[in-house]
């Protein structure tokens, strides 16, 4: 049976790296995940906002990343979702893995 | 918590969105616009919420329990469907499930005893064929002695005895009786008290009752053991009592019904020569572990053989052979049976997939819109299908519960619908695991049978093909597919009416068969003094019976006989010719031996064709007499005039005596059963001259059936003696017996192929209603365009003809072949029976007509105007 393409365009393992990238930087809610990785790599990354969440509860699932519901000054609750220890290690990981991919691509498609 | 979940993460998304369009508010954007851009960034919200709960379930599981719940919605919605498929579905169901029960018994099951594949049957097979693989008491007690491949041997023979209640009253009761190792050869550990030992014997009196027994009669009390019982009017002491689970039939002797009680075998009282004479018994044996039932056998022979040289008198020419027990308890005809019904009823199940295959393309058709936009809408494929096949296995499911409930219930009813005999007690009918396991199976392959073609059919639709409203092309292969399962169901109906047809033609012929007799309505009861009366005390008894019941009310005639009609009873005795030259007992002819008092043959209208029939005067003292029927003469008197001649026949007496006697008679020849296709010789003896133990009376009411005679003949025979059970009968109701499976195949498949027929109206019904108004548009342009109504009328039919007629075809070809397989089954009709064959398409096409009708009525008054108004 053919899959449909993740909806983000994206390989579902690299969505996941964005977004523990992201949360590097420090907790931050679903909305603001999606505009930093829309930001930082120029609207290149990123298709639709809504692919974002299925990722952030498995990455929560497996333990990577926590979330917390918080009340922001303007008093609209919000989920909050941090970087745990087991994220900061699968970031690590994963990270080394794919520059180890892109250097392996890049002498592949190196011009003749 | 699922659902507070997704309360969160339509908050959470809500959120997003506000975010979101704020930020295009700030770019510039007005607040419409802002929210729809940020819905678009976004993109599908309900798929990101299935997303997030695939990710925290069993997606598969979820997804299943969702396609249900929908699917009862569905049904609950378009109820008339629902219950006309979970009928039809809990019929085939129960249906199937209870003839697998029976199947199952028949073939599958082993022995209800501990390691079953040891057991065996011993026979004693002799040259001329007549001792029926019965065996010789002490020839038994020989291979005890003699054999190493066994671990015990043990007789059995079926009777019948009474218990005398308390006030009186004698009340007939099945008995075994059998050796002492009898309940150790078949692995019985009693549940009370004992079973035999070695010590017990026929005069010791001690008797082991079965569980059912003992609760009916002595309340299950454990004081009953060591308690006297009266038993055929002598006491006995009961010593055991045995679990009601065990039951074996009598090999050879089926259907008696269930044995209540076990009393020993009495043993020839001396072990002369002539004690070795006759074979009457049925022998069982447990093989030692490892002993390989061919290493047995040809141990029995050279023992057997060796009996031979020994005492070659009576044993030469015997050979012993060894069987499985269960091949000679369950008889090839009842396996066959048992496969015949288990094929009548999967086909017929089948049909019932059809019809509601049929059922679930015309909802699907229906429902193309919603299942289209399912489509378009993401849902996969497969998805489609799981969901389509979640449906149809509800309704399964539904109907295989319903189905169990029937088949429990057929289950319930069969035993007393189904001819004594025909199935073993061994084996009671229960709707055990076996039998769930099966229905549970079915119902599975039924829904998944059942929704296979819609499934198909429904992905195959697209959103274009279904929103444009063209009807006409999106039905070309659903309708192919629904015709092609009409023809089918027209197919499989005709293999089965022709096979109902055959059975059918087969009873009518038994029933219709000349027995030998003319005799009317008579009444009979088998009649015993008991086995230890002199042979004078025996001859006073059957005169006290016969005097007491002639001058019983409404009697006109009574007479004597040992072998009635159509009972299916045989007496071998060998015999010689007076005047050849002697030979040896093994190598003797052997004759039906009958014993009968002189009005018997007038009494049933036998038709006496030479010499004279016997009288009074053929007393105890007269020259010994006997008559002989024209089978006897055509076998064994070629050449000779019967009248006259003599023959050296053994009697049935003990000591075993052969005995001259002159032929004086020649009767026609009394068939045995129906289907009798070699006449077996007989002779017959004056019951002066020769009285046993046994005898059947035969009554003559003066006027009126035979039947309202029964309490007269009752009362009268209890006044000589008040402890012998009776059973009384009719002769026509012994005829009835006589053809009670051949009776019981053809009222079975007759039922199903009725069945069948139904179904097969019902789908072409089907098929045509939905083609007609499928084809509604096109009748209305022909219509207008000057066609008249019976040209429509001409084309609906052509098309129904088409489905019947190649439905025929098929089926007619399948019976061809098929009719073979049921051949042992037929007498006096061919497998390709031409009556048959032509009848059954007339029936079907009949029939057919009928669901015809109405669609073709419809087509044929098409309003062009209608028509073409959107449909």
């Amino acid at each position: 049976m053919p899959t449909k393409p993740p909806r983000s365009g994206l390989l579902q393992g690299t969505l996941d790296l964005l977004i523990l990238r992201t949360l590097l930087f420090g907790p931050l809610h679903g909305h603001g995940i999606a505009k930093h990785i829309q930001r930082t790599s120029e609207d290149v990354l990123l298709v639709e906002h809504g692919s974002l969440y299925p990722a952030l509860h498995r990455l929560e699932k497996s333990g990577c990343i926590a979330s917390r519901w918080e009340q922001t000054e303007r008093g609209r609750e919000m989920r909050l979702y941090r970087l745990t220890a087991k994220g900061r290690r699968q970031l690590t990981f994963e990270e080394s893995r794919w520059k180890e991919l892109a250097r392996a691509m890049a002498r592949i498609l190196k011009p003749v | 918590m699922p659902n507070d979940r997704d309360e969160e993460l339509k908050r959470e998304i809500d959120t997003h969105l506000e975010l979101e369009a704020k930020e295009r508010i700030e770019e510039g954007l007005s607040a419409d616009e802002a929210r729809a851009a940020a819905r678009r960034a976004f993109g599908n919200a309900l798929r990101t919420r299935e997303d997030v709960e695939a990710v925290w379930s069993w997606t598969w599981l979820r997804e299943v329990h969702q396609d249900a719940m929908y699917g009862v919605r569905m049904l609950a919605k378009d109820w008339g469907f629902a219950v006309v498929a979970i009928v039809t579905l809990a019929l085939g169901i129960g249906a199937n499930s209870a003839m697998f029960a029976v199947a199952d018994a028949t073939l599958l099951r082993p022995l209800p005893f501990p390691d079953p594949d040891r057991l065996v049957m011993i026979s004693e097979m002799r040259r001329n064929g007549s001792s029926g693989g019965q065996v010789n008491p002490l020839d038994l007690v020989d291979w005890i002695e003699r054999n190493r491949s066994f671990e015990g041997m043990a007789a059995v023979l079926a009777g019948q005895t009474s218990i005398t209640g308390a006030e009186g009253t004698a009340e007939p009761v099945n008995s075994q009786a059998v050796t002492t190792r009898f309940f150790d050869v078949l692995g019985i550990k009693p549940i009370a008290g004992r079973t035999f030992v070695a010590a017990d014997d026929e005069a010791s009196r001690v008797v082991v009752l079965g569980e059912a027994f003992w609760r009916r009669h002595f309340d299950g009390e454990p004081t009953v053991i060591g308690r006297q019982v009266r038993l055929g009017g002598q006491m006995f002491t009961a010593i055991g009592v045995v679990p009601s689970s065990f039951q074996l039939d009598t090999p050879g002797f089926p259907g008696f019904g269930p044995t209540s009680i076990w009393t020993v075998q009495g043993h020839p009282r001396a072990r002369g020569p002539a004690e070795r004479y006759p074979h009457y018994l049925p022998v069982i044996g447990r093989l030692k572990p490892g002993v390989a039932i061919e290493a047995a056998r040809s141990e029995m022979a050279s023992i057997s053989d060796a009996l031979a040289a020994e005492t070659p008198a009576t044993n030469k020419g015997h050979r012993a052979t060894v069987d499985p027990l269960r091949q000679r308890l369950i008889s090839q005809e009842l396996r066959l049976t048992s496969l015949l019904l288990l094929g009548v009823v999967g086909f017929v199940l089948l049909m019932c997939c059809a019809n509601i295959a049929n059922l679930l393309l015309a909802r699907t058709s229906a429902r193309a819109r919603e299942l289209a936009v399912r489509s378009a809408l993401g849902a996969g494929r497969l998805r489609i299908v799981r969901q389509l096949l979640t449906e149809s296995l509800v309704l399964a499911a539904v109907g295989g519960v319903l189905g169990m409930a029937v088949g429990a219930a057929i289950l319930r009813v069969a035993p007393s619908l189904v001819p004594t005999g025909l199935l073993p007690t061994l084996f009671p009918l229960v709707f055990d695991l076996r039998v769930l396991t099966f229905c549970l199976v079915t119902t599975f392959v039924v829904a998944i049978l059942s929704a296979l073609a819609p499934a198909w059919q429904a992905t195959g639709m697209s959103l274009v093909h279904v929103m444009s409203l063209d009807t006409r092309t999106s039905t070309g292969a659903s309708s192919k597919l629904r015709r092609g399962l009409a023809i089918a169901e027209v197919a499989v109906a005709v293999l089965l009416l022709c096979g109902a047809g055959l059975l059918l033609r087969t009873l009518l012929t038994l029933e219709d068969v000349d027995a030998g007799d003319r005799a009317g309505d008579l009444l009979t009861t088998r009649v015993s003094p008991g086995m230890d009366r002199t042979p004078d005390a025996m001859r006073q008894f059957y005169a006290a019976i016969e005097g007491a019941v002639r001058d019983a009310p409404g009697v006109r005639d009574v007479a004597w006989g040992s072998a009635l009609p159509l009972e299916g009873r045989f007496y071998g005795q060998s015999f010689e010719i007076d005047g050849d030259p002697p030979r040896p007992q093994g190598d003797r002819d052997s004759t039906g031996y009958q014993i009968v008092s002189p009005n018997y043959f007038r009494l049933l209208g036998v038709s006496v064709l030479e010499g004279r029939d016997f009288t009074d005067a053929d007393s105890t003292e007269a020259p010994q007499v006997c008559i002989v029927d024209e089978a006897f003469v055509r076998r064994y008197l070629k050449g000779r005039m019967p009248i006259g001649t003599r023959v050296l026949v053994n009697a049935m007496v003990q000591p075993p005596r052969a005995v001259l006697r002159e032929i004086v008679g020649v009767v026609k020849h009394i068939k045995e059963r129906p289907d009798e296709r070699e006449a077996q010789p007989q002779l017959y003896v004056p019951i002066a001259q020769n009285t046993w133990w046994l005898a059947s009376l035969v009554v003559q009411p003066a006027s009126g059936p035979a039947a309202a005679l029964a309490p007269t003949v009752r009362a009268a025979m209890a006044r000589v003696d008040r402890d012998r059970p009776l059973q009384i009968q009719t002769l026509t109701g012994i005829r009835t017996l006589a053809t009670a499976r051949p009776r019981f195949r053809a009222v079975l498949v007759g039922a199903f192929a009725v069945l069948a027929l139904i179904l097969a109206v019902v789908g072409v019904f089907g098929v045509l209603a939905y083609s007609v108004q499928q084809r509604t548009r096109e009748f209305g342009v022909r219509v207008a365009l000057g066609a008249n109504a019976s040209s429509v009328l001409r084309l609906v039919i052509a098309s129904a003809g088409g489905v019947i007629g190649i439905g025929i075809a098929i089926g007619l070809v399948a019976a061809a072949v098929l009719s073979r397989s049921i051949s042992t089954f037929l007498f006096g009709v061919q497998p390709l029976d031409p009556i048959t064959f032509v009848l059954v398409p007339l029936v079907l096409i009949a029939t057919a007509t009928i669901a015809v009708a109405a669609p073709a009525w419809r087509a044929a008054r098409v309003d062009p105007v209608v028509a073409f108004r959107a449909e």
